[in-house]
């Protein structure tokens, strides 16, 4: 009994850290890309242009 | 949103349903092992989680490894992106790789860590080298000589992961040997023991794969974001 509740500690603790992980890393990236799309409609960046520019 | 930019995203899906369903069938369908063989027999089941956690950091540190290299020698910026993903996926998979262990060696052993035992600290070390490049990264201004400093450590950083792979090998001391590709039949495996554990390394490595795609893509949009703000700036 003991070991399943280490197993269960352990994968809980698992799950909940890759959830929170994608997640975050998800909406970090719609985040940027939204604050991207607003900076470059301001200054007439064409998106295409603007990854040529990155490299 | 295009279907290009949604890839990462549905690979992420996919590993995380399969990583769900590695968990479902190793805690209801795979066999126990025998109680004779382990002093907690239940948590040998963490090995579902452990092995395609620790196969996972293996090919983000290869990864690393590739992208430091690219970058180091080729200036390539695919190259920095690789290493930025590399190191992010590394030190995720590493810190998956080494609390599931902890928490069997806890119930196994009786102790969390064995600071005699090769393959354990050779790994650990490998964690808080992905844990310096992150941390390091996020700190340092962007620049040639910061990316280089970065690759360097990426480079001969990865020495690690053959040493690490041979030390049950060579200095069997607390970590169990190889239960796979041992090269006897010393490690051999119950066909359905094997199957979970296959699912288990699928899934975990369209997952990493899922996470080093957005990684990649983030740090691309950093660099188009700072130029962006450069030229934004400029302008004013």
């Amino acid at each position: 009994m003991e070991g399943t509740n280490y197993l269960t500690v352990a994968y809980l603790g698992m799950i909940a850290a890759i959830a929170i992980w994608t997640w975050t890393v998800v909406v970090r990236s719609r985040r940027i890309e939204a604050r991207l799309e607003a900076v470059e409609a301001s200054i007439g960046i064409d998106p295409a242009q603007a990854d040529e520019l990155s490299k | 949103m295009n279907m290009r930019q949604r890839v990462p995203e549905i690979f992420l899906g996919l590993g995380f349903v399969g990583i769900m369903s590695t968990l479902y069938l190793g805690m209801n369908w795979a066999p126990s092992v025998s109680i004779n063989a382990f002093e907690s027999p239940a948590a040998q089941r963490i090995f579902y989680w452990h092995v395609p956690a620790a196969w996972s950091a293996f090919i983000a540190f290869g990864v690393l490894f590739i992208g430091s290299a690219l970058w180091f020698f080729k200036r390539s910026p695919i190259g920095w992106r690789l290493h930025v993903a590399g190191a992010e996926a590394g030190l995720a998979c590493g810190l998956m790789t080494v609390w599931s262990g902890c928490v069997w060696g806890a119930a196994e052993w009786g102790t969390p860590w064995d600071w005699t035992d090769v393959r354990l600290n050779t790994f650990g070390l490998l964690t808080l080298l992905a844990l310096f490049l992150v941390l390091g990264r996020q700190s340092q201004p962007d620049g040639v000589e910061t990316r280089d400093t970065f690759s360097t450590f990426g480079l001969y950083g990865f020495v690690l992961v053959p040493l690490t792979y041979i030390a049950t090998r060579i200095w069997q001391i607390r970590h169990p040997g190889p239960v796979i590709a041992a090269g006897d039949d010393s490690g051999t495996l119950q066909s359905s023991m094997a199957l979970v554990l296959l699912i288990g390394a699928l899934s975990f490595t369209i997952f990493i794969i899922g996470h080093m795609m957005i990684s990649m893509r983030i740090t691309h949009l950093e660099q188009r974001l700072e130029q962006a703000q450069k030229a934004l700036d400029g302008g004013n």
